[in-house]
């Protein structure tokens, strides 16, 4: 196989298939999933244009990706079972400090938070996907990969491989699986904490396939019985328009840079959220604040 | 793009119509309820912990809700089941545009550019000033 979409053409039936049975089997209250209409139609909406979108930057990454390959340090073989368990763990890996990256600095995450700015996490919430994620140029992460040998093909199969893991973590159906599959590989629980805004759960759980790198990384928080995770983003959308939920991150940042050019760095290299004058609220800013509040007295906590 | 690719493209925008109908249909019949008291301090309290509320205005049909906390607004609109909350300065908010029971309250906000609510009076009397 070196059609490296192969992977996501072959999937992209189940994925028809599962959110179908998902939305009905809710109706009927078999399982447990949130639809609304026009929640749906963006989610899945965005995801059929994005594939569009994509192809927009596929071929320079690709052929950035080759031309890094031509000056590579190994030769890993295709053929090699060794080389695809070593790709599977180099682009997880790569995968996590991608998304890492995604959500702690401005530039990145707006090409990322329209895939968290739903209300809802259901298997649709999958779909959610960036139209501008080849013009943020995360791409190049992935670069080292042919830089030490593992042919571009490969990286794209393996990349495409995850992306396909991660649907079908994006429910709610799935409460949790045996202990060993939750310390090893990220589940519909540990990601149900990615995509929640609750302080305590904010920036943890990266993690595409192998939950080991938020454990080693220090970013691991596992879903609590006592909070239930509040979906969407910190400061939830007011709109269903399309538009809005692709660009408003972007034309926040050209906004923002228009009214202080001199900030331009930290506009765009802070963490979402960041203000010379720390007026906006930042993921740090409100995990403080919420830590400061578990501690300060009952009648307090109850102000509201 | 080639023919294969648009016939791909063409059948996946198909399925995504049916997708979208499919959850229109199950959420047929379960509009989201009307925003009351108890929820709208309870999600007041979700979005601006430890303020405490001067007054609370529900909006009459129930998709959304004004409360005035010193002196900023704090404002809920309904996002179907969900909802979106920002806040401004409660002057501001005071003296938004108030047509034919409608108060639109502009958040200049690209994410969340106004709030528009049913209300039966604006701005509330007792705490207009």
């Amino acid at each position: 196989m070196t059609n490296p979409d192969l992977v996501i053409t072959l999937a992209t039936p189940f994925f028809v298939l599962t959110v179908i049975l998902e939305i009905v089997l809710a109706r009927f209250g078999k399982l447990k999933a949130d639809y609304e209409t026009a929640d749906t139609a963006v989610s899945l909406t965005m995801g059929l244009v994005s594939s569009l979108a994509g192809l927009l930057t596929a071929g320079a990454s690709f052929a950035a990706a080759i031309w890094i390959y031509q000056h590579r340090i190994f030769t890993i073989p295709m053929t090699a079972v060794w080389a695809w368990v070593l790709v599977f763990f180099a682009e997880d890996l790569t995968y996590y400090w991608f998304h890492r990256l995604s959500h702690e600095r401005r530039l990145w995450w707006a090409a990322h938070v329209n895939h968290h700015s739903s209300q809802h996490y259901n298997l649709s919430t999958a779909l959610r996907q960036t139209w501008t994620g080849g013009i943020a140029g995360t791409w190049a992460l992935w670069l080292p990969l042919s830089l030490l040998g593992f042919p571009p093909v490969m990286v794209l199969i393996e990349k495409n491989v995850s992306l396909v893991y991660q649907y079908w973590i994006h429910t709610e159906a799935i409460r949790r699986l045996p202990r060993p599959i939750e310390a090893v590989f990220n589940t519909p629980s540990h990601h149900r904490v990615h995509h929640a805004r609750n302080p305590r759960y904010l920036d943890r759980n990266y993690a595409g396939i192998l939950i080991i790198w938020d454990r080693l990384f220090g970013t691991f928080q596992p879903e609590l019985d006592e909070e239930a995770p509040r979906y969407g983003l910190v400061h939830n959308l007011g709109t269903f328009n399309i538009v809005r939920v692709a660009f408003h991150e972007w034309i926040g940042i050209a906004q923002d840079i228009a009214r202080s050019p001199r900030h331009i760095l930290g506009w765009l290299f802070g963490a979402p959220g960041w203000t010379p004058d720390g007026s906006r609220d930042t993921s740090a800013k409100l995990k403080a604040e919420w830590a400061a509040r578990q501690g300060a007295p009952p009648a307090a906590r109850e102000a509201v | 793009m080639n023919s294969a690719a648009l016939i791909q493209f063409a059948i996946s925008a198909v399925a995504v119509a049916a997708m979208v109908g499919l959850a229109a249909w199950a959420t047929q019949g379960r509009p989201a309820p009307p925003l009351d008291e108890a929820t709208a301090r309870r999600w007041l309290a979700d979005e601006f912990p430890g303020r405490t509320l001067d007054g609370l205005w529900l909006a009459a049909d129930g998709k959304g809700c004004v409360a005035r906390s010193g002196d900023r607004a704090l404002v809920l609109t309904r996002m179907g089941l969900g909802y979106a909350a920002r806040q401004v300065p409660w002057r501001q908010a005071a003296a938004a545009s108030f047509r034919d029971g409608r108060l639109s309250i502009a958040f200049g906000d690209v994410a969340a550019p106004r709030a528009v609510l049913a209300m039966t009076a604006w701005p509330p009397k007792e705490l207009a000033a």
